[in-house]
Formats: C-alpha cells, sequence, structure tokens
C-alpha cells in the first residue's frame, strides 16, 4: 500500500454515547495504537462535563446550585464554571435577555413526547421563576472562583444551551494539545474541526434538512473551527398544523416559530452554539443579530427557504515561522 | 604573504566599525517600533493567520533554491549575509 | 470563517476567551509533521563579451524530516562541476585561469522543538581540490505568546584551509588558513493575517587567508569585518490570492565595501495548482578600498596599476569593484498533488560598472553576464 493510501486508511472514528446524543471522536493520519489512547482522553472530557454541568446527576455542579434554590446561601463554584457563568451571562445581556439559562424549568410544562401544551396557568405559575436578573451571581475577577444564588425555590440552571459545544471544543483543544492535526469532535451534530484533512483538504460537513431527516439541506467545506445547528426539529410536536418545539421564549414560556433551523460558522463550538440558540430566539432579529457578530450562518425560515451569509472557507490557522 | 600592517585607507578604525553596527541596530530598532507603535494596531489572532502558512509567505521559501542563489551572488558580487550563519566557505571562482 | 477583515463580534471572542475553548497548537515553532524529499538541478554559465567564462553544472538534494515529536532534522549534499575559466585580472581575457573541478558538500541540522522556542545544531562541510571547508552553527528561535512575533539568533564559525593548484598566481602559495565566525540576531513579525515581515541583522569576521589566489596581484587584508541587515517583507493579496515578496539588504564592510540589495518577486497562483513568479533583483556596490581600476603603470605594464605598492593591499579582482547589476527572473512552479511540486526557474544577470547607484561605477571593466536555469522536484512523506 502506497504511503498515500495508507494515510488515507488512518481515518478513525471512535463513537461513544454522551449528553443524550451519539458522538464521534474522528481522528485522520495517525495509526490505531497512537489514536485511541487519545480519542479515549477525549471522550472521558466530554463526560467529565457532562457530569459536572448536567441537572440530571445528583453531583453536578448545576444540581448543587438548584439544590440550593430558595435556600438563602450561595454556592461557590469553581473556575471553570464562573467563565461559564460570565459568559452565559453575556448571551443574556446580548440577546436582549432572550438567552437565559434560567429558563430552562419551563420545561416542564411541555412534554414534547406525549405531544402535550401546557395545562391553563401552568406557565404563568413558573415564569415568576425565570430570569438572570433575578439571581445573584457574584466573582471578585476573572479567573478567580464566583458565588451565585438562586433566590427562589424551583428556580433552576441549565447548561444546556451551551454544554454540548463547549464539550466539544475542550475535547478539540486536548486532543490538538497531544499532537493531533486532523480531524474532529462530532457531538451529536455540533461539530469542532480539530484539523483538516490530512492531505491538507477541508472536511465536507452537512447541516440536516430541518424537514426531511435523511436528506441534507447544505454542505460546507471546513478546515477549521466549528459549525452548530439548532432547529425545530430536535424536539417537537405538531398540533392542528402547528409545530411546538423545544426553544422556549422565556418570557411567555412559548416556543419559537421563525426558523426552522439556523446554522452558525465560528471558531469555536461554544460560540456556534450560543449564536444558532440565540438566532433561534430572537425569530425576526435573527439576521441582523449574527450579521452583526460576523459569522457564517444558514438560516432556514418558517417557509423553508434558505438565507445564507457568506461563510468562508480557509485553511488551518498557524503560527509564525521565519 | 603581505603581513605588514598597512594603516592606510583600507582599514576601517574599530570606531567607524562600531558606529556602522549601532546604525545598523538603530535601523532595526526603528523598523520595530514603527511595527509596534501604529496606532489601532491589533495583531492578528489565531484563526486569522491562514494565509502565512502558505508555502509562498514563508520567509524561507525553497531551501535549495536559497542556497543556489545565495551561493551564486556571493561568488559574484561583494556582499553577502543577512540569512544565517554558519554556512561555510569555498573557492568560487 | 471571518468576513473579509470584519473582527468577530464579541460573543464569539467571548467564547473563545474561555480557557480549553480556543487553543493555539501545542508547537508554536512547526515541528514538521511531513517530510519532504526535494531534487535540484542547476545549470550556471557566466559571460563577458566575446568569451564565455565559467559553466557549473549542480544536482543538489534535501531531505527534511520529522523526528517524532519534538525533533526535526534537514540534511543536503551539493555537487558543483565547475569548468571554465576566470580572468587573472580586471576582464582580461589573456592568460586566464582555467579550471575543471568538482566540489562536494554537505551539511545537517537538527532541531530540537519546544512549546514556543526552538534550538539547532548544524555543520557543514564542502571540498574541492583546492579549498576544504568545514562549518557548525548553533542558533535558536523564540516566539511570542501568541505567535505572532520569533525571535532568532545564531552563532556560526567555519574553518578553511587554501591550498591552490600549483601555488596559484605566484607559486608559493599553499596550505593557508581562513577562519570565520558569523552571528544573527532577527525577528519575525506577522503584521496582519496577510503581511510577514522580518529584519536580520548579522556581523561576521574573517581571519587568515582572504586573498584570491589565483588573481594577479592579489593582496587583501587578513581581517574582514561584514554587517549586512537584511529587511524582508511578504505581503499576500486577498483579491487574487498573489503574494509580493520584496526585500531590501544594506551591507557594509570593512573594506569599504558599501552595498545594498533590492529584490522583488511577485507569485501568481495562475490556476490548477501553478504559478508563476517573475523576479526583479537590483544589487549596487560601491568598491573595496585597494580595489584598483584597469589602469596601467606605463612602465611595469598590465598587470600593475598605476602607482602600485607591493607592501600595500591591492586588488584587480572585478567582484571588488563598484558596479550596479540586474536580475531579470521567471519561475514556474506547479503543485501536481498534496505530495509532488515541481519548478522551473530561468534568470538573467548582468553586471556594469555605470549601473552602479550612488556613485561613479568602476571604469575599463567589460560587463559581466550569467544566467541560470534551475529545475526542481520535490515530494512531502
Amino acid at each position: 500500500m502506497s504511503a498515500r493510501a495508507e494515510a488515507q486508511a488512518d481515518d478513525l472514528g471512535f463513537g461513544f454515547g454522551a449528553m443524550a446524543c451519539e458522538c464521534e471522536i474522528r481522528i485522520a493520519g495517525l495509526g490505531r495504537k497512537k489514536a485511541e489512547p487519545m480519542a479515549r482522553e477525549a471522550i472521558d472530557e466530554v463526560r467529565r462535563i457532562e457530569s459536572k454541568f448536567s441537572r440530571y446527576r445528583d453531583a453536578s455542579v448545576v444540581s448543587r446550585i438548584n439544590a440550593a434554590a430558595g435556600s438563602g446561601q450561595p454556592v461557590e463554584v469553581d473556575v471553570e464554571t464562573a467563565d461559564l457563568l460570565d459568559f452565559a451571562a453575556q448571551l443574556h445581556a446580548s440577546s436582549g435577555g432572550l438567552f437565559d439559562i434560567t429558563s430552562g424549568m419551563l420545561r416542564q410544562a411541555w412534554d414534547f413526547k406525549a405531544g402535550r401544551k401546557p395545562a391553563d396557568g401552568q406557565l404563568a405559575q413558573l415564569l415568576p421563576r425565570v430570569g438572570w436578573n433575578k439571581l445573584r451571581w457574584q466573582r471578585r475577577g476573572p479567573g478567580q472562583v464566583g458565588r451565585i444564588e438562586l433566590p427562589m425555590a424551583g428556580m433552576e440552571l441549565d447548561f444546556g444551551g451551551f454544554g454540548k459545544e463547549y464539550a466539544a471544543d475542550r475535547a478539540a483543544t486536548l486532543l490538538q494539545s497531544r499532537g493531533v492535526r486532523h480531524g474532529m469532535v462530532n457531538l451529536g451534530g455540533d461539530i469542532r474541526l480539530i484539523g483538516p484533512r490530512p492531505d491538507g483538504r477541508p472536511w465536507v460537513l452537512g447541516v440536516q434538512h430541518p424537514r426531511h431527516e435523511r436528506s441534507l439541506i447544505a454542505r460546507i467545506d471546513l478546515a477549521d473551527g466549528a459549525l452548530a445547528t439548532s432547529g425545530d426539529y430536535e424536539r417537537f410536536f405538531e398540533h392542528d398544523g402547528v409545530r411546538y418545539c423545544h426553544v422556549l421564549d422565556p418570557r411567555s414560556g412559548m416556543p419559537v416559530s421563525h426558523w426552522q433551523s439556523v446554522s452558525v460558522v465560528a471558531p469555536a463550538c461554544l460560540a456556534a452554539g450560543a449564536l444558532t440558540t440565540i438566532a433561534m430566539l430572537l425569530q425576526g432579529d435573527a439576521l441582523a443579530f449574527l450579521q452583526s457578530q460576523n459569522v457564517g450562518y444558514l438560516a432556514v425560515d418558517a417557509q423553508g427557504a434558505i438565507h445564507r451569509h457568506e461563510i468562508w472557507q480557509r485553511g488551518e490557522s498557524a503560527a509564525v515561522s521565519p | 604573504m603581505h603581513e605588514a600592517f598597512h594603516a592606510g585607507p583600507g582599514k576601517v578604525t574599530r570606531q567607524q566599525g562600531t558606529a556602522m553596527k549601532k546604525s545598523a541596530l538603530a535601523t532595526l530598532a526603528a523598523c520595530l517600533a514603527a511595527m509596534a507603535g501604529c496606532a489601532n494596531y491589533e495583531p492578528p489572532k489565531a484563526w486569522e493567520k491562514g494565509n502565512l502558512a502558505k508555502p509562498e509567505m514563508t520567509m524561507g521559501g525553497d531551501a535549495l533554491e536559497q542556497r543556489f542563489e545565495q551561493h551564486i551572488y556571493t561568488s559574484k558580487e561583494n556582499a553577502s549575509g543577512g540569512y544565517g550563519v554558519g554556512g561555510g566557505g569555498c573557492g568560487c571562482n | 470563517m471571518q468576513l473579509k477583515n470584519a473582527p468577530f463580534g464579541g460573543l464569539v471572542l467571548a467564547a473563545m476567551a474561555l480557557p480549553g475553548v480556543w487553543h493555539v497548537s501545542a508547537h508554536a515553532e512547526n515541528a514538521p509533521e511531513q517530510g519532504l524529499v526535494s531534487l535540484r538541478f542547476l545549470n550556471y554559465q557566466d559571460s563577458q563579451p566575446g568569451w564565455k567564462r565559467v559553466t557549473v553544472n549542480s544536482p543538489s538534494f534535501l531531505l527534511a524530516a520529522p523526528l517524532g515529536r519534538d525533533w526535526g532534522l534537514e540534511a543536503t549534499a551539493t555537487v558543483d562541476h565547475v569548468s571554465g575559466a576566470t580572468p587573472r585580472f580586471h576582464s582580461n581575457v589573456s592568460g586566464a585561469s582555467t579550471m575543471d573541478d568538482e566540489r562536494k558538500a554537505g551539511d545537517l541540522k537538527v532541531t530540537r522543538y519546544f512549546q514556543r522556542a526552538s534550538v539547532s545544531l548544524g555543520g557543514a562541510y564542502s571540498t574541492e581540490h583546492d579549498y576544504l571547508s568545514r562549518a557548525f552553527s548553533l542558533a535558536g528561535t523564540l516566539a511570542s505568546d501568541d505567535n505572532n512575533t520569533t525571535w532568532n539568533a545564531g552563532f556560526g564559525h567555519a574553518g578553511d584551509k587554501i591550498d591552490p593548484t600549483d601555488g596559484g598566481y605566484d607559486g608559493n602559495v599553499a596550505d593557508q588558513r581562513k577562519r570565520t565566525n558569523d552571528f544573527i540576531v532577527g525577528v519575525t513579525q506577522a503584521v496582519t493575517g496577510d503581511d510577514l515581515v522580518q529584519a536580520n541583522l548579522t556581523h561576521s569576521r574573517s581571519t587568515g587567508y582572504l586573498n584570491d589566489p589565483y588573481k594577479a596581484l592579489d593582496a587583501r587584508p587578513s581581517e574582514r569585518r561584514q554587517t549586512a541587515l537584511l529587511l524582508r517583507w511578504n505581503h499576500h493579496f486577498a483579491g487574487d490570492g498573489s503574494t509580493l515578496r520584496s526585500s531590501y539588504r544594506a551591507y557594509n564592510d570593512s573594506w569599504q565595501v558599501k552595498a545594498s540589495t533590492l529584490q522583488l518577486e511577485w507569485v501568481k497562483p495562475v490556476g490548477g495548482g501553478v504559478s508563476l513568479t517573475p523576479l526583479l533583483r537590483y544589487y549596487t556596490q560601491s568598491a573595496a578600498s585597494f580595489y584598483a581600476d584597469p589602469v596601467y603603470d606605463t612602465t611595469l605594464g598590465a598587470p600593475f596599476p598605476v602607482g602600485w605598492d607591493a607592501n600595500a593591499y591591492n586588488s584587480l579582482d572585478q567582484r571588488l569593484s563598484a558596479f550596479g547589476a540586474f536580475t531579470l527572473g521567471l519561475k514556474l512552479q506547479w503543485a501536481v498533488d498534496e505530495l509532488w511540486t515541481f519548478d522551473l526557474k530561468g534568470e538573467a544577470y548582468q553586471q556594469r560598472g555605470e549601473w552602479r547607484a550612488g556613485g561613479e561605477g568602476s571604469k575599463g571593466l567589460e560587463p559581466f553576464k550569467a544566467r541560470m536555469v534551475q529545475v526542481g522536484i520535490s515530494r512531502k512523506f
């Protein structure tokens, strides 16, 4: 086998389940003996983040914060959690309050599996517990720990809006620091590239069609950076021809409906994912917002029309060499 | 061999040599200051440097090609240097 | 993924600021990931009007390979087949010194890469029937945290042995030594995503036998200090993907030679992995303080210059005269696929006294011309 064919043969996918989705670490250009232990490390990092920030694990930081809601006791959080909370605060401010990590608990009113809408008055009862402005978050300074308090019982934090994307970035940079130059981390469709194919060509990533599960609506050539997508097809039900999806406006508790899906290309998956979620929430104002962030995007509106903004492909980032 | 110490016009004095070096260093420093001192200058971020990795953008270029070029010019002209050290000599005529 | 020179929005940058989210590569110094094998051939022919002088045919070979994650190796080997003749003095044809020689040279460099730095150790060896050179070098680089600035410094030492055929022009030169120490310090800066600049300052000091043994009445000082400042700028044009490579070098030495070099190359991709690079180079130098014009003493006759003093420094070497020189060149490069690259380069060079800038060029010398053709082939692995 020629060296080139061998290099092509070294394109290894390590599949695993995490964060309620199918995930894959893809490492190319390295033999299995080298790639496998590194993939294992990356998977451990994804699981670490899942355990630390999942609402569903009692020992997680988020669960500890939520359990202390209404107790009057602030919870001390480490630097990593504090950085994410600061980021969440910035997302809240930049989205006019629409991106709100206290709004996750509104999903209690909706049963997407059974296809049931909220009972009368249920949302009105839950809404007072929603609002980033209502909690107390303080931190001495960047790089420091912080303290957070949820003043009302029943208030909850939910990192679901960016946890998966953050994990994709962390796993990818971990692999980069181990010397991996070619591959990607794909967590349920949120993708962060480690580097282009071994021959330097970009990967071809597909964006799922929001209405036809087995089809793609677009393909993107990417050599570096990340791609994330939010859509109204991930968790939803339809009733009388109206679709109710899991992306809820925190002011009303009602699902958004302007976009079938929004995809964003950005250097980091954390950025791409946060922007897709904000775009879904901003509804009619989404495109102006994405343009102001100067990222490439592909948005499919409720009628199925595609709105795209120049996604510029470029080669790998580089260090200066004399 | 002409070992006689000839303090004629052919000899640059120590002071002249140092002054020459100082002015070269000053030029170097001025170039760097000019680069760094521009108002609103923002150095490129890591994700903006894709083009810098292109082969034609690197300073070295093709190693063998550069060697041939330097060798030819050093043999046929008087100036040399600026590129590297320890290259060794030849009896190039 | 960035749209035409506009910065990313605040949220994108905020995300990238989180630790572990956007991470620069582990090795700032670009430890090579791929190896490279290169074969190159040079055909050189120089002349002056009516007289073909020196012909050189030179195959050369390069191997560059990573050794593990932290080390790199670079080795080259060259053979110069030199034949022809050069003048004994000025551009005088009669009694020219002929040669038919083979020079073999090789060098090896080993580099250790660190997080933001590298250290290289190199050795070079060159041998021909009348000249032996051995050299070593030690160099290092250090990059800033953001990898936009890289400093470099190096030191080299060479020891040469000169044993001219038949004792040279005087017949009595044998087993001479020359030693050179050289230093370099420099900085390379990424100014924008499309601009890379470099400044290098080198200084060298040679001592020992510095004459040209085959030239008449050649008596040079036994010491030479040289300083050069090289400034380079590579600019990438986003519009057509072309690159302009410019360089300027200012040179000065203890023999009173001042020289400037200006070089411009424009790498223009024309599709299909092919690029064309036209090249223009202008060089100008002043004469060495002890260079004598071809005006000969009426009593002694050629090659003795007017006012020749047997105890003074003297040279009749055209290469130490004052002149300007132009090079025009064109290179065609074809990246056949991800692994193979082929290139062809042709250059025409001419030196004339009257082309000197910044002063009078030396008179009485024939224009010196040279043409170079290079063919190269490389493969990554």
